[in-house]
């Protein structure tokens, strides 16, 4: 039986070498370990049939044996394996195109990245329709027919002067504040309208991103400091911010926000038209009258809300200089 | 709102830099909009402060905030020589719904000419060219105060009376520019002998306009109705520095110092004397009071003031403090600030003149409200994903598009800078195919788009809000320039089947074309559910390929929907190959069917299937 043994374990060597050579590992751990014929399987199987002095001193060396031979095979699988990645043949510098894949709008990427901001701080994310009533895009935030602020948005109309396209997304807050009830937390993206001549700079649709809040005790501190956040985290946390009064109908006090122009230092280039700042986004606590005509108590509740273009945003992310080509199919992704 | 800053040192002693000058203004609300050119700021006005749009009330501001005093404009308070009987000229309104204050003095013996340096060089710094002492003071008087005001050659008048009345169809005008303006109801007008000779608030006409040769003068301020100004000179196309003031809010008040101070500019520069006049004023607008409680302060800024600075905020503003307790004041609001409506406009008034700068920053803290984020936008979120991930690229397209006379219940616009660009899209794939000319055209070999947006329709009555439809569609373009219809409309069926299996979808859904599909993203969500694309046995599938033979004009669809259903154990089936040939007989095709199943029991299943099929289907195996 030791002789046995020997031979065994020399035949094994040999065939081991020649199972490497001719990628035949699976057919050699057969030759020992299947169930039905394997040569060590079967070895194994006697034992019980031998001597107790016998099985003394066989079984360990069986055992060992196996183990042995099982790593060997695991081994040696690695082994071929690596020979296989090793293959000089495969030249991994070569380039080659890359796997067909899809890509997003700049548009949603950048709404992406807002709506990931928001979300860390609890806000939901809000629709309204792009066909707006007068009610809810003018009337409700406190604009009322031939006030002069109307001349901010130029609108188109499909039903004058009643339902037209909304200007901006101030309408989707209009909606929320009037069918839910504070506290509201949320930001609404979305697409808006104006008649005007389109530009590279400036487009008839174009996207807006509209955020509000309304709650007890929420401050013009509370506006402050999240836009300064916002401003932090679009810009890298690498910008220097300014606050300023500014006005916007639906909103008082109002409130604008810009960030100093990195290409001039705030000293004033043609980048940002020699203001030295570049304006990012309005804002201010909701107007007392919006509240109160959307149902809220003012007395009660307070609230903030802010607006901001997308479009710009997107076009400076990827490098665009001209905003209509983002939307009349000139946009080619490579 | 163009600022020269030698004019507005008149009003304010600031040793400050044009550029420091425009900061503080731009932290005021009165944001630098261009370059400073020549020492002119121009600044943005945002249409509701009336009063920055003088020269004066912006320089108010700028004191309020720099801690400084303001200078005002001397005015003529003293009354004029009272008129004889015929002296008078004589005022009517009859369209008092749209003239609120119509104020005159007349003037007697002056000398028109040119007007001093200093005059012409402010005007033309702001931009309205000089062009003689009279017509000069009352531009002036309005650049300086926000009151745009008239003057107008008595001699030349038809009849010495001003009657202001709503215009009549067929009358026209014809102004100093020369322009002819048809005339209609809706808009009113100052006329003498019955004769239109000024658009009321807009332009005045040639007539009666003061030269050289003028010594006699009626000069008026009036105070008109701003909705019909702002609306029929949009619609008569007329901007001006005039219509520029008269559609915002002024207070009739404002006509009173805007004469006294011409009056005084007429004195001194062009002599003369000056006899008072109709002051048509019957209605007076009162000046409104407001309570500013130290709590709401509080509450909006969560700042502490001491009543002491908001006193002198307010007072520098030129509010009138009438009552003072422990908890807040009340006041007179100023005439000029027809902007303030509310409380909280008192309250932005505080912490402008503090400056922003200076308000801290603290986060919210209270706990998130419930969240109230639709499903539908998180469906389409998904969506977008799954389309990105079967590779195709993302567009979003205009949705305005030209009219299609073809299209039903297609929504119109009333209005639209072109018209090409006048109606709303009834398909995505109508601004969506553009794209692909435009890859077509960079020579790309294949493109696969996608959208996620809205289509628009219009059923029923246009004026009623309800009539109009918005629907949420995914349109999926794929256009492989190699392949024939048929090869294509291969390649998205299975972009279709790719959706359908991400989101769980077992039927297909949709309408399908060669080239595209569209899917209605809210009926989409409501039949997708969570895919079980996991597994974690499986050692225990097997595969079984199946070649079925039936007629060549028998559709296959509901033998495999037969074959699907036929057993739990059955966990897949896909048809590998269709093909026909000689062997299989006459009218006979072959199809591969590939059956992924649970290992156990199936070959009783198989069986029982092959039977089914057999009876049911007609259909053999091979």
């Amino acid at each position: 039986m030791q002789d046995q043994i020997k031979n065994i374990r020399l035949q094994f060597t040999e065939e081991l070498q020649k199972a490497i050579k001719n990628d035949a590992i699976d057919e050699l751990y057969l030759k020992y370990f299947s169930k039905k014929y394997g040569i060590i399987t079967k070895l194994l199987k006697e034992l019980p049939k031998l001597s107790p002095q016998k099985k003394k001193t066989l079984g360990p060396v069986l055992n060992k044996l196996r183990k042995e031979f099982n790593e060997k095979i695991s081994e040696a699988k690695k082994e071929i394996e690596h020979q296989k990645f090793c293959d000089p043949l495969i030249d991994l510098t070569y380039p080659l195109p890359p796997k067909e894949s899809g890509a997003f709008h700049p548009i949603t990427q950048t709404t992406r990245e807002m709506n990931e901001f928001f979300r860390y701080y609890g806000y939901s994310i809000c629709e309204g329709p792009e066909i707006e009533t007068a009610e809810y895009n003018f009337r409700k935030l406190n604009l009322p027919e031939g006030h002069p602020a109307t001349d901010l948005q130029d609108s188109l109309f499909v039903k004058e002067p009643d339902i037209l396209l909304r200007p901006h997304t101030s309408s989707v807050e209009a909606r929320i504040l009037s069918s839910h009830k504070p506290p509201i937390r949320a930001v609404a993206p979305g697409k808006c309208y104006r008649n005007e001549t389109s530009s590279a700079a400036s487009s008839a649709f174009f996207h807006q991103y509209q955020g509000f809040v309304v709650d007890k005790n929420i401050t013009i501190q509370n506006l402050k400091a999240t836009l300064e956040a916002l401003l932090q985290f679009l810009f890298k946390g690498n910008v220097k911010t300014r606050f300023r009064y500014k006005y916007y109908p639906e909103v008082s006090p109002g409130m604008g926000a810009d960030v100093q122009c990195k290409f001039c230092e705030g000293k004033g280039c043609e980048v940002c038209k020699h203001r030295g700042w570049i304006e990012v986004l309005g804002s201010g606590m909701i107007h007392y009258n919006t509240l109160k005509m959307c149902g809220i108590d003012p007395e009660k509740y307070t609230g903030f809300a802010f607006g901001m273009g997308l479009d710009r945003l997107a076009m400076s992310k990827f490098g665009i200089t001209d905003i209509r080509k983002m939307y009349n199919g000139e946009l080619v992704y490579l | 709102m163009r600022i020269p800053i030698e004019w507005l040192k008149e009003y304010i002693s600031i040793e400050k830099s044009p550029r420091e000058i425009a900061e503080a203004f731009t932290s005021l609300g009165l944001m630098l909009d261009k370059p400073i050119e020549n020492g002119v700021l121009d600044l943005e006005h945002r249409m509701d402060r009336s009063d920055w749009l003088s020269i004066l009330g912006c320089a108010r501001d700028l004191t309020a905030f720099e801690n400084l005093k303001l200078k005002y404009p001397k005015l003529h308070i003293e009354k004029g020589r009272t008129p004889t009987k015929n002296q008078v000229v004589d005022i009517k309104v009859e369209c008092s719904d749209l003239v609120n204050r119509f104020n005159t003095k007349v003037f007697r013996n002056i000398k028109v000419k040119p007007s001093p340096e200093w005059l012409k060089n402010r005007l033309e710094a702001y931009g309205i060219p000089s062009i003689n002492n009279i017509v000069d003071i009352t531009n002036y008087v309005m650049v300086e105060l926000g009151q745009p005001m008239h003057a107008q050659d008595l001699a030349k008048m038809r009849k010495p009376e001003i009657v202001i009345r709503r215009a009549k169809k067929g009358e026209s005008i014809t102004t100093f520019l020369g322009e002819t303006i048809e005339l209609d109801p809706n808009i009113f007008v100052l006329t003498q002998d019955n004769i239109p000779t000024v658009i009321g608030g807009m332009v005045g006409g040639i007539e009666t306009g003061v030269d050289e040769t003028t010594t006699d003068i009626v000069l008026d301020a009036g105070n008109y109705n701003q909705t019909n100004i702002r609306k029929n000179s949009r619609k008569l196309k007329i901007q001006n520095e005039t219509v520029l003031r008269y559609d915002k809010f002024l207070h009739p008040k404002l006509t009173e110092i805007a004469i006294q101070r011409a009056t005084y500019l007429i004195l001194e520069l062009a002599g003369g004397e000056y006899y008072e006049n109709i002051d048509w004023y019957p209605k007076k607008t009162p000046l409104k009071n407001l309570e500013l409680t130290y709590k709401r302060l509080k509450l909006l800024s969560c700042m502490d003031f001491l009543p002491k600075r908001i006193k002198e905020i307010l007072i520098a503003l030129e509010y009138r403090i009438i009552e003072e307790n422990k908890t807040g004041l009340t006041l007179e609001v100023p005439y000029f600030r027809t902007d303030v409506e509310v409380e909280d406009d008192l309250i932005a008034d505080i912490l402008r003149i503090n400056d922003y700068a200076k308000i801290p920053m603290q986060m919210i803290d209270s706990a998130p409200p419930r969240e109230i984020t639709p499903d539908i936008y998180k469906f389409e979120e998904k969506l977008r994903d799954v389309c990105v991930g079967l590779g195709l690229h993302e567009h979003i397209t205009n949705p305005i598009v030209s009219r299609n006379t073809k299209a039903k219940n297609q929504v119109i616009l009333e209005n639209s800078l072109t018209s090409k660009k006048d109606a709303l899209r009834t398909s995505i794939y109508e601004t969506l195919s553009q794209v692909v000319t435009t890859y077509k055209k960079h020579k790309f070999t294949k493109v696969g788009l996608f959208e996620i947006g809205k289509i628009y329709l219009v059923e029923g009555e246009k004026d009623r809000f309800r009539s109009y439809k918005e629907e949420r569609v995914l349109e999926v373009i794929y256009r492989n320039f190699a392949l024939n219809t048929y090869e294509n409309s291969n390649e998205v069926k299975r972009i279709l089947s790719g959706i359908m299996q991400n989101l769980g979808i077992k039927n297909l859904v949709g309408e399908v074309k060669p080239d595209s599909f569209t899917l209605h993203t809210e009926k989409l969500m409501k039949i997708s559910s969570y895919p079980k694309r996991i597994t974690t046995e499986i050692d225990n599938y097997q595969t079984e390929d199946l070649s079925l033979v039936l007629h060549t004009n028998k559709a296959f669809g509901e033998a495999f929907e037969e074959i699907e259903k036929f057993d739990k154990n059955i966990l897949k089936v896909e048809v590998t190959e269709e093909y026909t040939s000689k062997t299989l007989g006459e009218n006979k095709k072959a199809i591969l069917v590939r059956i992924t199943h649970k290992a156990k029991g199936f070959s009783k299943i198989k069986k029982k299937l092959l039977d089914t099929l057999k009876e049911k289907h007609q259909i053999e195996t091979r």
